[in-house]
């Protein structure tokens, strides 16, 4: 009886401790093989077959679809440069310019990658369309309120996601390395 | 008492286990993964548009708004395949992904060398095959060589405005993933055997 008693308290202990850890380690954000540069981080292992095994399982419950390395990298922001959390509420200063891409887009989305209904049916600034100061660099204004040059939109007061996709970059064969990202600055809250 | 904790250090050390187990098999057991999710919009072997990620729903992945996407379930149990497209003048990428969702093989536009997509994905063994009796017609296309049995291609083409999106999505409607290894590729000049 003895026996039995602490046979199943060990198989207990064995599967929540198991179980329990499996599920909270998937839960949380991707935690291997990031690479961050300043509010910007990337997962350039993710979805390559040499991935770890908790990168793989966390690619198949979320279901992405990842950038190989013949198409590009993707780098997400959910704070902004003093590590504060970008929030709906505030308005942000992007600026700077993009690492070497032949082709880049930037897209503001809550924190499930759904994208903001806004009234000027905006989500994003791809290379082709944004105006450029005369050095190249670019501003941008995420806002909840109409902003002069490139305003990004955002409506509600949750939490934001800054994606950063670079297209055609010699990151992808190169590394990372020194790549400068784009400045997230705060401007001021509501 | 002191068995009592030499029993739960056990368990502790077979939770390890379980730990890994089931982290291996997260995988196998998923049903959210980008197989089963793109398996739900139409039949295998063909290529179906990738919904839009607009305002107010919920995006099947994590995908680019400025992209129009198509993908398509392929096996290889057949012999290889062949996909074939005519894709507008802009950035597009190509990416295949095994089962799992792994990214095996990828390229672009530029790194294609051309604005039409022509490839053919074979195993090593029907790869072998091919290289014994090579087919004129596919002189011009590029051909892999993969170890899969299943997986999926995904076409990322750029949108440059939205009034580019409807030609870009009938490009991408139109794109074949069962095309005839035999049938003449673009400017190759060369009939099939």
């Amino acid at each position: 009886m003895r026996l039995l008693i602490n046979l199943l308290v060990a198989i207990a202990i064995a599967l929540i401790v198991g179980l329990g850890s499996a599920w909270l380690v998937l839960d949380r954000e991707r935690i291997f093989g990031a690479v961050t540069r300043g509010a910007w981080t990337a997962w350039p292992e993710l979805g390559s077959p040499n991935a770890d095994p908790y990168s793989r399982a966390e690619l198949a419950r979320s279901g992405a679809l990842p950038l190989g390395d013949g198409e590009g990298i993707a780098f997400i922001a959910d704070t902004d440069d003093s590590g504060a959390a970008l929030t709906a509420r505030c308005s942000y200063l992007i600026s700077g310019q993009t690492p070497a891409a032949r082709l880049w887009t930037l897209t503001v989305t809550d924190k499930n990658g759904s994208l903001f209904e806004t009234p000027a049916h905006r989500s994003g600034f791809h290379a082709r369309e944004i105006l450029r100061r005369e050095d190249g660099s670019f501003v941008i204004a995420l806002a909840g309120d109409p902003q002069s040059g490139n305003w990004l939109p955002v409506t509600g007061s949750g939490p934001l996601r800054l994606t950063l996709r670079l297209y055609d970059t010699p990151l992808t064969s190169s590394g990372i390395g020194e790549a400068t990202l784009p400045a997230i600055a705060r401007r001021s809250c509501r | 008492m002191k068995h009592l904790l030499l029993f739960g250090l056990g368990g502790l050390l077979l939770g390890g286990v379980i730990h890994i187990a089931a982290i291996l098999l997260v995988p196998d057991f998923a049903t959210r993964d980008a197989w089963t999710s793109l398996g739900r919009l139409g039949p295998d072997g063909a290529f179906h548009l990738l919904p839009a990620n607009a305002p107010g729903t919920k995006p099947l992945t994590d995908l680019d708004p400025a992209m129009a996407h198509a993908a398509c379930r392929f096996t290889l149990e057949e012999g290889p395949i062949r996909i074939r497209a005519t894709m507008p003048e802009e950035f597009w990428s190509l990416a295949v992904f095994d089962r799992r969702g792994s990214n095996v093989y990828s390229l672009n536009d530029r790194t294609a060398e051309r604005s039409d997509i022509d490839l053919v994905i074979a195993t090593p063994l029907q790869m072998a095959k091919l290289r014994e009796n090579p087919l004129a017609a596919l002189d011009r296309a590029i051909v892999i060589e993969l170890p899969l049995e299943r997986g999926f291609v995904l076409i990322r083409a750029f949108v440059a405005n939205p009034t580019l999106a409807p030609a870009t999505e009938a490009a991408l409607g139109a794109a074949d993933c069962q095309a005839s290894l035999t049938a003449p590729g673009n400017g190759s000049g060369t009939t099939g055997p």
